[in-house]
């Protein structure tokens, strides 16, 4: 039973981390290039430098509120598995206590 | 038995796959949306639950066979686990959704009173025995379902809470709307199961008592 609850435990983790919608962290290199490309494309004139420091304020930030969210996602499917995992650990637990006092009958029932 | 087993972890692991990789992402709460769809799903098998034990318990006050009472505790017990999910992940929404952990809208105060009422049925039970026992904590079960209707409604009979209208969760998108069915399904059938396995080991348990009390009777 702990195997399972252990498994089980296990596999959710893989599920959250393997499919989850994880947010992709830009690094500079591609937000300069992506800067560039865009002001090429678009023929005007602008200050890229200050283009490009605007760009990257503006992914932090987003980043940083996905992060967060993220994290109350995992809290509250972290919280609902712990219930589970309390719950049939104490299930397992009363079986065994009841299997421990039948095998303590049995024996008290073959003595007399 | 194994079936069940079988169908409730793939159900599982498919809601699981569906929340985190196929629901789209909702405008307004954006990823924090998808807790929605355990915390929706266990809110209402909490319903089915505590709908379980007030049948058993009207069927034991009707019939008295013991093993009628021993369903609804069973029913019960699971109900509590179901409820505290929901009263642990919803402050955990609450809490980016509406800068506060906990508030004393209608909702959710109703179904704090049912986690107590319940947790009082237990309370009951384990302060009385044999006849009484049953009879007391069924009747207390019953009593108890009368907030369910009350928690389900609440929203409508108090007005400008927090929760949102009944009808939202049919109104979700497609995607969304098809991973919650999932997921509902998945926890009803979590709780078949664990109402199945509990069942068991409480009918053992008052098997053993049984015995136990023939056997200590012979020695004596």
């Amino acid at each position: 039973m702990k195997i399972a609850v252990l498994v089980s435990f296990l596999a959710v983790l893989i599920v959250f981390f393997f499919v989850a919608q994880i947010p992709i962290t830009l690094t500079s290199d591609e937000v300069d290039k992506a800067v560039s490309e865009a002001t090429t494309a678009s023929g005007g004139s602008v200050d890229e430098e200050l283009l490009a420091q605007a760009v990257q304020l503006s992914v932090a930030k987003l980043e940083k509120g996905q992060s967060t969210r993220l994290k109350y996602l995992a809290s509250a499917y972290l919280v609902i598995w712990l219930v589970f995992v309390l719950y049939v650990l104490q299930l397992e637990r009363q079986q065994q206590e009841l299997d421990k006092r039948l095998a303590q009958l049995e024996q008290e029932s073959d003595d007399a | 038995m194994k079936i069940i087993a079988v169908i409730t972890s793939l159900l599982i692991f498919v809601s699981l796959y569906l929340i985190f990789g196929y629901a789209r992402i909702e405008g307004t709460m954006l990823e924090v949306q998808k807790i929605f769809y355990y915390h929706v799903s266990a809110a209402l098998t909490v319903f089915v639950a505590f709908g379980v034990n007030c049948v058993f318990s009207i069927k034991y006050l009707i019939q008295r066979k013991p093993n009628d009472d021993l369903l609804a505790v069973a029913a019960a017990e699971l109900g509590i686990v179901f409820c505290t999910i929901a009263l642990l992940s919803g402050p955990i929404w609450a809490r980016y959704a509406w800068n506060t952990w906990w508030n004393w809208e209608a909702r959710l105060t109703s179904t704090l009173v049912l986690w107590l009422m319940y947790i009082g049925y237990f309370i009951l039970r384990s302060a009385l025995e044999g006849d009484k026992r049953r009879i007391y904590s069924a009747v207390l079960g019953i009593i108890a379902y009368l907030d369910v209707p009350i928690v389900y409604y609440a929203v409508d009979i108090w007005q400008g809470g927090l929760h949102p209208d009944r009808g939202t969760k049919w109104s979700l998108e497609a995607t969304m709307r098809q991973t919650w069915m999932v997921a509902l399904i998945a926890l009803i059938m979590l709780f078949t199961f664990l109402l199945i396995v509990r069942y068991r080991m409480k009918k053992a348990q008052a098997r053993y008592e049984i015995i136990r009390q023939k056997h200590l009777g012979e020695v004596s």
